[in-house]
């Protein structure tokens, strides 16, 4: 028997390097780069690298409908044909991960929370942004330290400034492990309306 | 019968009482689980391949064939791959189709009468033979 597969949050950084494996067991390529909707805080896809210490970058990608199943060790995808030319899916930079990292994270009230270091995605049947991973400013309790901040389900990932509501602060949490529950509880707090 | 159990077991051809050969592999193919092929060594001729159907018995002491020209090479892509040893199942990661890895197959159970594999096992868990989707040269690939 086979365990049921908890609920899985992943650092976007992790899955870089991700083997891409076909249903058949074949592998087709690396995760090279996650490439983010500019809206909606969902994963539009992943572009790709060819296996190996030596890799170069491809000229496809694999699009989100194209993904079967995002585990910790891998990307499983049914077969190669779900892979689509990367001008498809990918017609501008700015949609990528890079430009999300360094950016400070701002509440709506104004106060810096950090530094992103990381983003945080939950694998389910789509592959969500529910959350930063932040190099704590001294709004924070933990100034310094790395700590979880939730998102809203409706937010953009890419823009000019990265901005929560103030309520997020009330759901940081130091640890991915929890995290999970946390992102549950604000977005439920969001949609009482009361933030 | 386990994989590890059956291998090394010799082939004899019953008409002529001789040793042709030696089982050192299996391959495995999905839809449903079952040993399609042995992949023979210790043989005389050129071929090494050795088709499941064409097997009289795969008994307790000795895998029988009616004749030596049943053992023969690679006919297409897939049975290259396979006299390669690029589709052994033993040692093999396993991945579920979610992308979760359960370790290297350390075995396999199948039934010696069919051919049917009942079950994958691994250091941690044993996998029902119909949950195999898929069998590639990276990975093995069963249902979560």
């Amino acid at each position: 028997m086979t365990t049921p597969t908890p609920m899985l949050l992943l650092r976007a950084s992790e899955l870089a390097g991700r083997p891409v494996v076909t249903l058949g067991g074949e592998l087709v390529a690396e995760i090279k780069d996650i490439i983010f909707e500019r809206t909606g805080g969902r994963i539009a896809g992943f572009t790709l690298r060819n296996p190996g210490l030596f890799s170069r970058s491809r000229k496809d990608s694999l699009p989100w409908s194209g993904v079967h199943g995002v585990g910790r060790d891998a990307v499983m995808v049914s077969d190669e044909t779900v892979l689509v030319p990367s001008k498809e899916l990918a017609p501008r930079k700015q949609a990528h991960k890079a430009d999300v990292l360094e950016d400070r994270v701002l509440t709506d009230n104004g106060r810096d929370l950090g530094r992103v270091v990381d983003v945080v995605l939950h694998s389910g049947t789509s592959l969500d942004v529910v959350g930063y991973e932040v190099q704590a400013s001294e709004v924070l309790g933990t100034a310094g330290q790395r700590v979880f901040i939730p998102l809203p389900d409706t937010m953009a990932v890419s823009g000019e400034h990265l901005i929560v509501p103030a309520a997020a602060t009330e759901f940081v949490s130091e640890d991915l492990a929890g995290f999970g529950a946390a992102v549950s509880a604000f977005r439920a707090r969001l949609r009482e309306g009361t933030s | 019968m386990l994989f590890s159990q059956a291998r090394k077991r010799n082939v004899v051809n019953t008409t002529t009482a001789t040793r042709v050969g030696r089982v050192d592999g299996f391959v495995v193919l999905p839809g449903p689980a079952r040993v399609a092929l042995l992949r023979l060594g210790k043989v005389s001729g050129a071929g090494t391949l050795l088709a499941w159907e064409d097997l009289q018995g795969f008994g307790p002491d000795a895998v029988t064939v009616p004749t030596d020209a049943v053992i023969r090479p690679p006919r297409d892509a897939l049975e290259q791959r396979a006299e390669d040893n690029d589709l052994e199942i033993m040692g093999k990661r396993v991945l579920t189709e979610r992308g979760m890895e359960l370790g290297p197959v350390t075995d396999v159970d199948f039934d010696p009468e069919t051919g049917a594999v009942t079950s994958l096992i691994t250091k941690t868990e044993t996998i029902a033979g119909q949950q195999l989707i898929g069998l590639g040269g990276y990975a093995v690939v069963v249902s979560a």
